[in-house]
């Protein structure tokens, strides 16, 4: 088990591979390997999405991404 | 001349009797890919079923002595009554998803199709039938044997033909999809060319961009439940590339790791994917099903992929990540035997028949014995992200207030993993009697019966069962006593 925080900074839907999996700014759960992430509607946020190979975290230091 | 007309005559015959000879039903195409049709988990309304309780049930293969121990979890879970949400109810009417394996699958595929009513019809439509002796029969009429003359005919596709025809009123997943509720049955057979299970779902036809709805829960059973040897795989038509049908973006992503290994079974199941929709190595125009049980005979691998994977078509993971579920519970109904054997008693070779059963029974139940240690793995990887965020929690606080640190948590989620298995009988002669039953479609009534019994019983006394029983001030009674 892995585990994401996705950095934005307001609370909105993040994401993953497509789907919606969470919200911002809280950890999430997920499987290892590349996954894709978005904040949707509106398309407001850099970059526009973001693949990122999840691997390696803990759930005490979960991996960071970032949008603006 | 008279040669000649006899020989003529022996020609037509022939072509009329080949042409008699049976050929697979063809399943239907989808004209066109569409992801919010078909029998799909999020397409069934929850009704009153909340995604907070979140139920999965998986039926493991077994034949008749699973479909009885099945068909008696079932009964226990209806008499199981739960306070929740300020409601009483059964614990039934919680459940989310049933997965199911060979044996396991006609009670699940007739629970789908009948609802309640199972408890009024399936006993005798079923348990108590002599379905293998009814299917050796049927095999043995001169009508079967010219259907299965044609190469493209089997014993299942017979079999098929009479669970249709004597359990399932020829229903179709077109008739599970108009009922629009949970629970979610997954009939999970076999892949015998990637060996990769195959559950009966719109998500895995659309691979094939085939219609689930066409398909009757007959064949889908057969197909579940096609034990190698004694019945043949079914055939399916693979239309692929005639629907317009996209992989999910997870596919793509999830083959880039093929190399660096990150995620060997996310990658394996997107390339098992790719191997419908591909023409590359061949293309694959029929798809051959057998028995569920070959590639996983509890029928926890699906789920599993499902509580652990953001990646399935009904991510539990996903639920949890938004909050949805709370309380997660996994009931696994295992009909495994350990039949005992006089073999160590003598110093004689085994037989060849003896070594090949052992050489097909042994990594099987190897394999499920895996399966269900994921399971509790993944129990207690749940359970160990909260313990280690309240324990530096803890070390923190004991440093004086000052050094209180506030960390961030995923969501938690209570989680009861729950098996009712022979082994769990207490009593060792009654243990013995039940792991030494036979895997066939028929057993006599009082068998049938007693594993009925012993299904409500071992889940009553599972040590999870009763932690949820508390946490959710429920009870089942058992013979004799009440709630």
């Amino acid at each position: 088990m892995e585990f994401v925080v996705v950095n934005y900074p307001t609370k909105r839907s993040v994401y993953v591979d497509g789907e919606p999996s969470g919200d911002t700014n809280e950890v999430l759960r997920m499987d290892a390997g590349t996954h894709r992430f978005d904040l949707g509607v509106p398309a407001n946020y850099r970059p526009a999405s973001q693949d990122v190979v999840v691997t390696g975290t803990t759930v005490l230091v979960p991996m960071s991404v970032v949008f603006t | 001349m008279d040669r000649r007309i006899t020989l003529r005559s022996a020609l037509v015959i022939c072509a009329l009797l080949l042409s008699a000879c049976g050929s697979f039903p063809v399943n239907p195409p989808l004209a066109k890919y569409d992801p919010s049709a078909g029998y799909r988990f999020e397409k069934l309304e929850p009704g009153s079923n909340s995604d907070e309780l979140f139920v999965i049930v998986v039926f493991s293969g077994g034949g008749t002595r699973a479909a009885a121990l099945s068909y008696g979890l079932l009964e226990a879970l209806r008499d199981t009554k739960i306070h929740w949400q300020n409601k009483e109810i059964a614990l039934l009417d919680e459940v989310d998803v049933i997965s199911s394996i060979s044996g396991g699958s006609f009670p699940a595929a007739y629970y789908a199709l009948r609802g309640s009513r199972i408890f009024d019809e399936f006993p005798n439509r079923f348990l108590y039938r002599p379905v293998q002796t009814d299917l050796l029969k049927l095999a043995l009429t001169p009508v079967s044997l010219l259907k299965l003359a044609g190469p493209s005919f089997g014993r299942s596709d017979l079999a098929a033909e009479f669970y249709d025809r004597e359990v399932f009123g020829a229903g179709t997943y077109a008739d599970v999809v108009a009922q629009q509720h949970r629970p979610f049955v997954i009939l999970n057979a076999t892949d015998m060319t990637t060996g990769a299970q195959f559950p009966f779902i719109q998500d895995q036809f659309d691979l094939l961009c085939a219609d689930l709805s066409g398909i009757t829960l007959g064949r889908a059973a057969a197909a579940s439940s096609a034990f190698p040897g004694g019945l043949t795989p079914l055939t399916f038509q693979n239309y692929a590339g005639q629907c317009d049908y996209r992989q999910p973006p997870w596919v793509d992503l999830a083959l880039k790791d093929h190399q660096s290994r990150v995620n060997v079974r996310r990658t394996a199941r997107a390339e098992d994917r790719l191997s419908y929709t591909s023409a590359e190595p061949t293309p694959r125009s029929y798809i051959h099903l057998t028995d569920g049980g070959v590639a996983d005979n509890i029928g926890l691998r699906e789920p599993l992929t499902a509580i652990t994977s953001l990646n399935n078509s009904w991510s539990v993971l996903r639920l949890i990540n938004l909050k949805k579920v709370d309380k997660l519970v996994v009931i696994v109904v295992n009909a495994a035997t350990n039949p005992a054997t006089d073999r160590d008693k003598t110093p004689n070779v085994p037989g060849l028949i003896e070594t090949i059963t052992a050489a097909a029974d042994v990594p099987l139940d190897n394999y499920s014995f895996d399966t269900l240690e994921i399971l509790r793995k993944t129990v207690n990887e749940f359970n160990e992200s909260a313990r280690l965020i309240s324990g530096c929690k803890a070390l923190a606080t004991a440093r004086g207030a000052q050094c209180a640190v506030d960390i961030p948590a995923p969501h938690q989620i209570e989680f009861f993993p729950i098996e009712v298995a022979f082994e769990y009988i207490e009593a060792a002669d009654e243990r013995n009697w039940f792991k030494n039953l036979p895997t066939s479609l028929e057993l006599p009534r009082e068998t049938v019966d007693k594993l009925r019994a012993i299904g409500r019983q071992i889940l009553s006394e599972d040590p999870e069962f009763k932690r949820l029983m508390q946490t959710l001030h429920g009870c089942l009674a058992i013979t004799g006593q009440n709630c």
